[in-house]
């Protein structure tokens, strides 16, 4: 027998399971009625901080639950726990969360909830190229790391659907321009919403709230036309 | 790095095709990358020779395609290429432009060696974007 050489022509993307798997559970997410949020940022932005103001702001009103990554402790889950379901997703090293980890996290975390956080690693390198199977993906910029940061990391301003502009209590204090970080995002992302608010001091997190319900009652409105538009082609809803 | 994780996922992908095939070994995997990949070329380079060895696709050379960041205009349809991330059509202006090329990190094809001609399986040739 000889040895014979053949090329095997694929092309395509070495995530694509990944992101079908993903796809397929943005849209079992958006049929349950739960709005997934995938909150990224550099370590120290105020990811726990914010969520843990919008909890506060929704308490008694809204179901919100976090799944929130780290390397490693559970220090996270522990400030989040009096607020809202939480479960901490301790990767041991890893720099992301992948859908694996999130189906695990899910698992534990049990029950029906009309918001579902997804706190990411802090890295704004890495988490951007994992699909978390969310509807929205929300990057934070501390007024303290710099408005040149946009600019910098292509791929996760890029991806991102809003920008939450941090910290702004510390305007006063520091060299940073809302104008220019967001214009500056904007070179890369021209759809991306943008907040500026204070998780400590409550302020725009109002703001911030009023979004994710109208985000989420678009998302509603949009999952139940997709149904009924598989229903009307004779296609079963996936 | 998350680059160690990609590769796995690219090794593992590359192995089954291997059995699919009944191949002997791999001997090329070739790869395409461009600057939204989210991948670092030297990056990848090191963790599939740090990973190949363990694997069914041991011996395979790996070859990397750098493309650039193309893209074609939502208002115009002008294609073009992006430079320096900024993501506007240099035909008419417009931000509103969608990425077509080097946002992904691709497995193009795979060269598979046999005893025999390799069956080939006209339904596995699938392109996604």
């Amino acid at each position: 027998m000889t040895s014979v050489t053949t090329t095997i022509p694929v092309n395509r993307d070495v995530k694509a399971e990944l992101k079908r798997q993903a796809e397929e559970m943005r849209r079992d997410f958006a049929r349950r009625g739960t709005l997934v949020i995938n909150v990224l940022s550099s370590p120290g932005a105020g990811k726990t901080s914010l969520l843990e103001a919008t909890a506060k702001h929704w308490t008694g009103q809204r179901r919100m639950a976090v799944l929130v990554g780290d390397l490693a402790t559970d220090r996270d889950a522990q400030r989040l726990a009096p607020h809202c379901p939480v479960e901490q997703l301790t990767t041991g090293g890893a720099c992301h969360l992948e859908i694996p980890l999130v189906q695990r996290g899910l698992e534990k975390l049990g029950g029906e909830f009309e918001f579902l956080f997804i706190e990411n690693i802090g890295n704004l390198v890495c988490p951007a190229s994992h699909d978390l199977a969310e509807h929205l993906r929300v990057v934070l910029l501390s007024v303290t790391e710099g408005d040149d940061k946009p600019g910098k990391y292509p791929k996760m301003f890029r991806t991102s659907d809003a920008v939450v502009i941090s910290k702004s209590d510390l305007l006063p204090h520091v060299p940073f321009s809302v104008d220019a970080a967001i214009a500056d995002a904007r070179l890369i992302q021209p759809d991306l919403q943008t907040f500026t608010l204070c998780s400590l001091t409550g302020d725009g997190i109002a703001e911030w709230c009023r979004f994710l319900n109208e985000t989420r009652d678009r998302m509603i409105v949009e999952s139940a036309a997709d149904s009924s538009a598989c229903v009307l082609n004779g296609a079963v809803p996936q | 790095m998350h680059e160690a994780s990609l590769v796995r996922a690219l090794l593992t992908q590359v192995g089954n095709l291997l059995v699919e095939h009944n191949g002997e070994a791999v001997e090329v995997v070739r790869v395409e990358m461009g600057p939204l990949s989210g991948v670092e070329s030297a990056l990848v380079e090191i963790a599939f020779q740090q990973q190949v060895g363990s694997t069914p696709c041991r011996g395979a050379t790996l070859k990397i395609e750098e493309v650039p960041l193309a893209a074609v205009c939502r208002d115009c349809g002008d294609e073009f290429n992006i430079e320096h991330f900024r993501f506007k059509c240099i035909a008419c202006g417009s931000n509103r432009v969608r990425i077509t090329h080097g946002d992904e990190f691709r497995l193009l094809d795979v060269e598979i060696r046999t005893e025999s001609p390799a069956t080939t399986q006209p339904d596995f040739q699938e392109t996604q974007t």
